[in-house]
């Protein structure tokens, strides 16, 4: 076969353009595969390895207060496996300087190993617990002190050492901790204060653990939890046992109970799992795919060029197969090259991928190994849809017969084209329009598969540009519509309105909203779901509501504006009653009806609205507020902040612009995943034009000689390439354009979760700059394609029969 | 020259259908073709004389009739036994030449030369075919009398024993064409193999030991020819 081998290294030498091209795309669809599915694999190995190590638990109830015994009736409950009583509470952390962050403080007992969700030590020692003195050989803090361990981005974020000091307020005490080690455990991977704030921000968010004695004696529970966890058999009926735990809480005033599907920052993991996992499927795909549909149409092109060749190797006695086998190794060479630069690319990939999700979750054995499966089945990818394709197009080998072959092919039927029918549009083009189209309708083929080919493209570019006008949309309505404030200060507990005037009266306080905010389970229909209600004023300013149309919603005076997602869930609509149960934590859990007048939609989190009365008519209480809203002058915005963090009311302050900056430091990584995108999208679409430019353009080449000798000008030939391209390019995009859309639309699904949708809205900007980003690359590809051109050699190509 | 009989056709009959219209292309024919022998076949354009060359070069079905070759009969061979029999037994030059273009004039002749056991050497049969000097050179930078010659070493290095010549001088000019004529004639005498040569250029005959005159699809005469002329002494 050394001949042939020698033909098929000409061949491809030849064609090194469409080879390289080509190859690229396959090097992305594998990358993309590898570096994806290598990814998903090591964060959900670690994840999954990190739960198990760390009995992540099944199933949370949260009490007002309980005696610590009670785990032992739970323990009783058939299929529970293991119960842990803690004590978890949102504490205000006073930071240097002042500034206030929230700390929610957890207890843990040792030894560590028999707790749910046991810590895993980072840095240091375990906290001792109350009167234990450090082991011999340990570092010894200062006698007395409260030990903590800190979770590492808290740690990192504040600048925190060995021994250094955290300041917590604790049932009004200022408290010194010491911390002595940083740990994380299986519920704090994604760190979150709660599902209504946007990305994780570890520096006004911290988790400080400590040990179940000391946390009894710092927050007045002795004897008590607050939270009882439970990890369960496999197989058990999760929601019959929730029934059983829920009864015999039931005394302590169960506050809520979710199950792990639903702890934040599993849900929040799983989540990216999903979408990870959504899109390593479909990225390679589409790579993959147009790369098949590439080899096609170059190696159905090429057999048929070479149609004489075939008969003569056949004439000269190769069977079909060793032919098929011949051109079918192009396509596996193109596999092969691809597989392999996608390999090493994919493996970076996933490098790149595991250090940005280690900077994003808390696992502290990340995974990184090599999926070898993951390669395997990358190369077998590549290699089944190279061959197939290779194969396909090869198909009609086994029909030449070598005597068959030594005759010129017979044309294809040739019927008017659906131009040519409308007489009157055909006989307007000049006859450079009607070659285009006579040729577009001869190769109808290709023509679709290019269509396909740059329809996918510039559906990616609408796809990764839309990302941007995702944030843009999701900041402009979260913190320039709905957010009118400036600050949110909210207190330790509930205050009387009038208490609010401390703050009022500030100099540069331009407006005072107060707010009162109460979690809640809201009930139809025998279903229950726990929601955050917001009373507020109806004639607040200061926090715009809007509906499911995006049109704004005002809060009633009576009645409630109940969250959309809730009330999906509860299967509730407008006009239907509902009871509230307050779960404060403060007093008795009070029960109320309301009647539903509105939805509201919220972009990230939940929560209910009713105004400010009705909030403290179902406390049974009057003129309460939790926190306030304000707007401020700027020009006495930091002095504002400083005398609000020296109140000893507050328990934290949020800033809008801190929580923007944190959000615009966060959008870095997605510009470059969103440049690499871009990048993939126009690399794909210029594979495919140009395949199609340099396949029409050697088609035609002696056509083209021919009108060259007639005296037609390199621009003018040049020219009918261009309109040929142009039409299949110009439909491509425009069909694109709304693909990208139903794109856009489908990945939202994939990755939208309980906590997060976001509408699909594409900016007008945003089409036109996909279009632009299709013409661009379909330019490039044309000029490149073309470029022959200049040199056809009008002796040669007129000479020669192909 | 012997008389064993290398090839017998019996009743060989090949239509075209296209569409309404058919064409016989080959009416009934039998013939038979001697070990060692030069046969020219003769006639007018259309009249069947490639459609009886490829039939005998497996490279088309008969409609009708048995081919023996070897005692085997190609009329029934399958596609497989027809590859093979081509591979094994046959040598094809063709008047267009028909050079793989992506392959030296070496690698032309290797790429015949890899599909049987025992081929002659390349680099000696394209010596013998007068291009020992020009064997890296790729069929466009050869004119039609050098890609002809390549042609005659790819049919030759096979040594096969049948060697089918369709217008083997049809693009040629008279003195090229004479060259490979004198070199077809060579390998006959050299190697034995028979050689048959399709052409309408009727002072060609002369060379042959039989001369067969095809007309319409049929043959018309064949003419044995005592003293075959050595190639150089023919003139048209
Ligand atoms: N594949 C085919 N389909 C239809 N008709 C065919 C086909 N091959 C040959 N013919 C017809 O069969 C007849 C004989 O053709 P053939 O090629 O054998 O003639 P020829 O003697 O070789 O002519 P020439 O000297 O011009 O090469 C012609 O009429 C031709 O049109
Ligand atoms: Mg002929």
């Amino acid at each position: 076969m050394g001949a042939l081998y020698k033909k098929l290294w000409r061949t491809i030498g030849k064609t090194k353009g469409q080879f390289i091209a080509v190859a690229a795309v396959v090097t992305m669809g594998i990358a993309v595969y590898i570096g994806m599915t290598t990814a998903y694999f090591n964060l959900n190995e670690s994840k999954d390895q990190f739960y198990r190590e760390h009995n992540f638990a099944d199933y949370y109830f949260h009490v007002v207060k309980a005696p610590q015994q009670v785990t032992k009736q739970i323990e009783a409950i058939p299929g529970v496996t293991g119960v842990t009583g803690r004590i978890q509470k949102d504490v205000t952390l006073v930071n240097e300087h002042n500034k206030r962050a929230t700390a929610r403080l957890t207890s843990y007992t040792l030894p560590m190993e028999q707790e749910i969700n046991s810590l895993q030590l980072l840095t240091g020692r375990f906290f001792a617990a109350e009167g234990a003195a450090a082991r011999p050989g340990e570092q010894h803090t200062r006698t007395g002190d409260i030990e903590i361990l800190v979770d590492p981005q808290y740690a990192a974020a504040n600048d925190l050492d060995f021994n250094d000091i955290v300041t917590i307020v604790a049932e009004g005490k200022t408290i010194p901790l010491t911390m002595v080690g940083t740990a994380t455990g299986p519920e704090f991977i994604y760190l979150m204060k709660d599902a209504a704030t946007l990305l994780p921000d570890p520096t006004s968010f911290g988790i400080i653990t400590v040990s179940r004695e000391r946390a009894q004696q710092l927050l007045n529970l002795s004897g008590q939890v607050n939270q009882v966890l439970v990890t369960l058999a496999p197989g058990t009926d999760e929601e019959k046992v929730a029934q059983q735990v829920k009864s015999i809480l039931e005394p302590y005033g169960n506050l809520a109970a979710y199950p792990r599907k639903q702890q934040l920052s599993n849900a929040m993991l799983e989540g990216e799992l999903d979408g990870l996992r959504a899109a390593a499927r479909f990225m390679p795909a589409i790579f993959l795919g147009i790369a098949a549909a590439i080899q096609f149409v170059i190696l159905r092109r090429m057999v048929r060029a070479q149609r004489l060749q075939i008969g003569v190797m056949k004439a000269i006695g190769y069977n079909s197969r060793q032919v098929i086998l011949h051109y079918t190794s192009y396509s596996v060479l193109v596999a092969l090259c691809g597989a392999g630069l996608g390999t090493l690319l994919g493996l970076a990939l996933a490098a790149i991928m595991s250090q940005a999700y280690a900077m994003y979750f808390n696992l502290p054995a990340t995974i990184g190994a090599v999926n070898n499966q993951a390669i395997l089945y990358g190369f077998l990818l590549s290699l089944g849809v190279s061959i197939l394709a290779g194969l396909t197009a090869c198909r009609s080998i086994t029909a030449i017969s070598p005597a068959e072959a030594m005759r010129p092919e017979p044309p294809k039927g040739g019927g008017k084209t659906l131009v040519e029918n409308l007489s009157w549009l055909w006989h307007r083009l000049d006859t450079a329009w009607k070659m285009s189209i006579r040729s577009a309708s001869r190769n109808r083929g290709r023509f679709a598969i290019t269509i396909v080919g740059v329809v996918f493209a510039v559906g990616m570019l609408v796809v990764s540009l839309f990302t941007i006008d995702a944030v843009d949309y999701m900041v402009e309505s979260h913190f320039h519509q709905n957010q009118r404030y400036d600050y949110l200060v909210r207190f330790a507990a509930p205050v009387k309105e009038n208490a609010i005037l401390n703050i009022t009266r500030l100099e540069g306080i331009q407006k005072s909203e107060p707010l009162m905010e109460i979690p809640a389970k809201i009930k139809f229909n025998g279903h229950s779901e726990d929601d955050a209600i917001t009373g507020m004023s109806p004639q607040a300013t200061l926090k715009r509501l809007f509906d499911h149309r995006q049109q704004p919603a005002q809060v009633p005076e009576e009645g409630l504006l109940i969250n959309q997602r809730t009330a999906n869930k509860l299967g509730a609509k407008v006009g239907d009653m509902v009871e509230v149960e307050t779960l404060l934590g403060i007093g008795p859990a009070r029960h109320s009806p309301v009647k539903i007048v509105g939805i509201n939609m919220q972009l990230v989190g939940g929560g209910s609205f009713v105004s400010l009365e009705q909030a403290n008519r179902m406390l049974q209480e009057r003129q309460l507020a939790s926190g306030v809203m304000l707007k401020v002058d700027p020009a006495f915005a930091a002095q504002i902040e400083e005398d609000l963090e020296e109140m000893t009311g507050v328990s934290s302050i949020s800033s809008r612009q801190k929580d923007l900056d944190n959000f615009n430091q966060n959008m870095d990584a997605m510009i470059y995943s969103i440049s690499i995108l871009v990048f993939f999208a126009l690399l794909l679409g210029f594979a495919i034009v140009y395949n199609s430019a340099v396949i029409s353009f050697s088609e035609r080449q002696r056509e083209l000689a021919s009108l060259r000798v007639l005296g037609f000008s390199v621009k003018e030939v040049s020219g009918i390439l261009l309109k040929e391209n142009l039409l299949q390019s110009v439909l491509g995009v425009a069909l694109g354009l709304p693909f990208g859309y139903l794109m856009a639309k489908g990945y939202m699904n994939a990755v939208s979760t309980d906590l997060f949708t976001l509408p699909v809205t594409i900016y007008p900007t945003t089409y036109i700059y996909a279009a632009l980003g299709g013409f661009f690359f379909i330019l490039v590809a044309h000029l490149l394609g073309v470029r022959g051109v200049r040199q056809l050699n009008l002796v040669e190509v007129l000479k020669n029969k192909d | 020259m012997t008389n064993n009989i290398l090839m017998r056709l019996n009743g060989v009959t090949r239509t075209y259908h296209m569409g309404e219209v058919t064409v016989n292309a080959l009416g009934e024919t039998s013939l038979d073709i001697y070990q060692g022998e030069i046969v020219v076949i003769l006639g007018p354009s259309g009249s069947g004389k490639s459609t009886l060359l490829n039939i005998m070069g497996g490279m088309d079905l008969p409609t009708a009739g048995d081919v023996f070759f070897d005692n085997d009969n190609l009329g029934l061979a399958n596609d497989n036994q027809l590859t093979r029999y081509r591979r094994n037994e046959i040598g094809f030059v063709f008047q267009f030449y028909n050079l793989i273009p992506d392959l030296t004039a070496r690698e032309n002749v290797e790429l015949a030369a890899d599909l049987v056991d025992e081929p002659l050497s390349v680099t000696e049969v394209l010596s013998d075919v007068g291009l020992a000097d020009r064997m890296d050179h790729f069929p466009s930078q050869m004119s039609g009398g050098e890609q002809q010659r390549v042609s005659i070493a790819r049919a030759a290095v096979k040594n096969p024993r049948l060697l089918l010549c369709d217008e083997p001088t049809g693009a040629l000019d008279y003195q090229t064409g004479i060259l490979i004529l004198a070199l077809l004639v060579k390998i006959n005498r050299a190697r034995g193999s028979t050689v048959v040569i399709v052409t309408h250029n009727t002072p060609i005959g002369d060379m042959a030991h039989r001369v067969i005159r095809m007309r319409d699809g049929l043959i018309a005469e064949i003419r044995e020819n005592a003293s075959p002329l050595p190639p150089e002494r023919i003139e048209w």
